[in-house]
Order: C-alpha cells, then structure tokens, then sequence
C-alpha cells in the first residue's frame, strides 16, 4: 500500500509539473468539453422556446428550460471529471514506438497514464472553476433545493470515472493489433454521444434507444451520476444505477486483462 | 493564365502524394458519416418534440447541415493544410524560400497543397443537400439559386481571408495551432442554426468567428428564407474582408524576420 502511494504521488508530481508547462495549451483542449454539452444545451432551449416553456417525455418527465440548463452544466463538469483520452495517445506511443521504453519499467504503463490523468483534471478543474461558476450564476439552472443528492453523486461520478477510463484503455489496447484505433474510437464516441444522455437526457431519447441507453455503459458513465445529482432519479432507480455501473466496471476490467496479456503477446515494436 | 498552370502543378503534385495513403480516403469516409449520422440523429430526437427550433424545420436544418460540410471539406481540402503549412514553415525558417520564388507570396502561402481526401465531406455536403432538397421537394427557383450561388461564394471569400488573418497572426506569435482549435470549436457550432443561440453568442458567430456568413446565410438563402438585404451585405463583407486580410497579410510579412539561426 505505502509503495502504492509513493509511486502515485512521485508520477502525480512529475504529471503536474509537465501540465502547468503547457497550461495554455491545457486549457485550449478542455475547452473542448464545454462545445458539446453548451451545443445541446442550445437546441433543447430552441426547444423549449418553440413548445412554449417544457418538453414532457413519453414517460411523463418534463423538462423546462431552467432544468435543462441545469442537466448539461453538471454534465459539462463531470464529463470533465471523468474524461480519459487514452485510445488516442496510447495507439500513437504504439506508432511512434514510444510504448517500448514504457513496457521495460518495471511498472505496468497504465499507473503513470491514471497519474497523468488525475494530474490533467487537477490542474484544468482549478483553471476552469471560476467559469463554472460564473456560468451557473449567469445561466441561473433550477438546481435541486437541497443540496443532499450531491452527497451519493459523490461515489457515482468517481465509479463513472474509473468505468470510463477501463474501457477506454481496454479500447485502446486494440492498437496492439491495429496500431490505429481512430475509426473504432469514433463509433465508440458516436455511440456514447446518444446513449451518455450527451445529446438528450436518457429520457427523451425515443421507445427502444432509451431502454438500450439505460442498461448500457454510457449511461453510467455520464448520465447516471448527473440524474443522481440533479435529484431528478426515482429513488428506486438508484441502486440499480449503481449495480449497473459496478457490474459494467467488473466487466471493462476483465476485458482489459484478457485484451492486455494477449496484446502483449504478439506486439512487436514499431520503428527502427 | 501562367497563374493557372502553376496552380495545376502545384496540385497535381499535391494529389500524387495523397494517393500513395488512400487508407486515409475510407478513414475519412466512416468519420464524416459517423459525423452525420450523429447530428442527424441529434435533430430528429429534437424534432420528435418540436416543431421547429428557432424558426427553421427539420429539413432547413438538413440543408444547413450539408453546407456544414461543403465548408468544413472545402477549408480543409483547400485552406487548412496550406495555412498550416506556412505555420510550419515560420516556425523552421524555412518561408523564405517561399518569399524568395518569383510569384506572389499570398498566392504562394494559399494554394501550395490540396489534401484531396477531405473531398469526402464535400460530397457528403453535395450529396445531403440534393437529398434534402429532393425530399423538401423545395423547388428551387432561378432566382434562389442564384441568390445562393452568391452567397456561398461570398462565404468561401470570408472563411479564405479569415484563415489568411489568422495565418498572418503567426509572423508574431509564432504557435498559433492553439488559436486555431478555438476557431474549429466555433465552427462546431455551425452546424445548427446561429438562430437557436443566445444573442451574445450568435453576434460573435456573425463578427468575430464568422461563422454566420459562411453557413448560415448560405443555407438560409438555399432554404428560400434569407432577407434580401443580405444579397447586398454578404457580397460586401465578402469584398471588405477580401482587401482586409491581403492588406494584413502584407503587413505582417513587413514585419517577418525569419525564425531560424
């Protein structure tokens, strides 16, 4: 346990000092992660507007304006927290022969990626914090009265978090055998940006696509958590939501393992 | 006319070297449609409750969303990778070898390379636009196209003089790839409507990012629902921004040292 945390706080350290480097740049790149939600947050207004003040689901949920400006801001900050980016930057060590050098330490390259990870969100949410806030005064969203729902959010954003970066390094693992992933990335995004509940709150997404966004992976990677936040989640959603987000994890970890020995196996590197 | 054949040259090389990576051709095919469909999907689940989203139906949006991607294929065919190029050359030194060729620099710095393969989000643009407007069974009259003729030209002109500033921007900073990602992050935001963001936002996306001029006058004048006026305003903006960009580009070359030893 104590070599555990030396390593993570030496690798932490050497990540944040490489981050403030390229703060800038830093920044640029976060700011990505506000286009998307703002984007959607958007068309749902234009919504809104058009219906004369709500839009209510199949289901009977019903969303103003205020709400929806509500869901996409906590979705704009915990997609932040929980973002990973690994497909890319692992499939590129793979091409430029980079990931070489990494496998020879003695340590499994995956702990200095989560440190650099940990490192990027650090630094960015500290950079990013007073546009948040800023944006919840000027955009005023109908957060929940009480501020008690935050509380089980708490684990449910750092299990989507964990969830979210498994799978992502299990996809990225595919660039053993490919050496590019962009393409298999791609639907991977495609596919999370419907069932995350990025491009609709889960319950207004049309009969079959909502039942298949509920039980997937996506949801609990990012819808789940900001539901459970909003306190717009029926109580008796809640612990299947965290079942769901626990046996999607179990479910990402071993297919890390098996992509990862096998991968190993058969990658030669790349480059002279 | 020797403009014209030096401009082939310039091209023809640049295709010889992209067919050598025609893996990238498919890549690009399965990114625009996975692009596409996304949106596409976005909107119609938007529509499934709505009418319309700040006046314009389903189809318009469609329409829009095809000059979305006839822009997007045109600058990066065309404009992205030349004006990368110069940012890479002022970054090595190597411009002055570019200065130094008995043919004008801007012309040099902005048609050198076309990158052939984005061509596919032209076609797709091409392509969803025919479809929608067979499907809007939108007649579209002579005098609609024409106004939309126009008004694409005038949009091309915009985004090409808003990428030279931009380009020129580097004589002084040097790395400006970080500027650049702003711009495309704008950019995103022309896939819908300008209409359906609030007013701050949409007055940015018409002066400071034009992104107005380049998608949605066009697609509006396409859609038959553009303002006459804007026959007169775009061509003007068109024009100004033209002369503007030229003139700072010529400025800041003034002020081009070289960056090497």
């Amino acid at each position: 346990m104590i070599y555990w945390i030396s390593v993570y706080r030496a690798s932490l350290k050497a990540a944040i000092a490489q981050m403030l480097q390229y703060r800038f740049a830093i920044l640029i790149w976060a700011v990505w992660g506000f286009v998307g939600p703002l984007i959607s947050l958007a068309v749902w207004s234009a919504a809104t507007a058009s219906r004369g003040g709500g839009i209510t689901s199949g289901s009977g949920a019903t969303f103003g304006r205020a709400d929806f400006t509500a869901y996409y801001l906590v979705f704009m900050i915990f997609s932040h927290l929980t973002m990973s980016w690994d497909a890319f930057e692992f499939a590129f060590r793979v091409r430029d022969g980079n990931l070489s050098p990494r496998l020879l330490k003695p340590l499994h390259p995956i702990h200095s990626d989560v440190a650099f990870n940990i490192a990027f969100k650090l630094c960015t949410s500290a950079m990013l914090l007073p546009i948040w806030i800023l944006l919840f005064v000027w955009l005023k969203p109908a957060m929940p009265a009480s501020g008690w729902s935050l509380l089980p959010a708490i684990p449910a954003l750092l299990l989507a978090g964990v969830l979210r970066y498994v799978w992502q390094y299990a996809l990225a693992v595919i660039a053993f055998w490919t050496t590019r992933v962009e393409a298999i990335n791609q639907l991977f995004f495609a596919v999370d940006a419907f069932f995350s509940g990025r491009i609709a709150p889960i319950a207004l997404l049309p009969g079959w696509m909502g039942i298949a966004a509920y039980y997937s992976p996506f949801r609990a990677m990012a819808a789940f958590p900001v539901e459970l936040a909003l306190g717009r989640l029926p109580a008796e959603q809640v612990l299947p939501g965290f079942a769901l987000q626990i046996v999607w994890l179990a479910a990402g970890l071993v297919l890390l393992r098996a992509l990862w020995s096998a991968g190993i196996k058969q990658y030669s590197a790349v480059g002279a | 006319m020797h403009t014209i054949q030096v401009l082939k040259a310039f091209y023809r090389s640049s295709i010889q070297t992209d067919i050598e990576y025609r893996v990238d051709f498919f890549t690009r095919i399965l990114a625009s449609l996975v692009g596409l469909l996304t949106t596409v999907g976005a909107l119609s689940i938007a529509f499934n409750y709505t009418g319309n989203l700040a006046g314009w139906t389903f189809p318009q949006t469609l329409v829009l969303l095809s000059i979305y991607y006839l822009m997007d294929g045109l600058i990066e065919m065309f404009i992205a990778p030349n004006m990368r190029a110069v940012m890479e050359q002022v970054r090595q030194g190597t411009l002055d070898f570019v200065l130094l060729k008995p043919i004008s620099a801007q012309f040099m710095a902005s048609f050198r390379t076309i990158n052939i393969w984005r061509i596919v989000n032209v076609m797709v643009g091409l392509g969803l636009s025919l479809y929608t407007i067979g499907r809007l069974s939108l007649t579209v009259g002579m005098s609609q196209a024409l106004a939309f003729g126009l008004t694409l030209l005038c949009g091309v002109a915009i985004v090409y003089s808003f990428w030279l500033c931009l380009v020129t921007l580097t004589f002084w900073f040097v790395k400006i790839d970080n500027i650049e990602q702003i711009v495309w992050q704008a950019f995103e935001a022309g896939r819908y409507p300008v209409e359906i963001y609030p007013v701050w936002l949409r007055g940015a996306l018409t002066y400071v990012i034009p992104v107005a001029f380049i998608i949605t006058v066009p697609a509006r004048a396409l859609a038959g629902r553009l303002p006459g006026t804007y026959l007169l305003i775009a061509p003007v903006v068109a024009l100004a921004s033209l002369l503007l960009s030229s003139a700072f580009w010529r400025f800041g070359l003034r002020h081009y040292t070289g960056a090497s030893a």
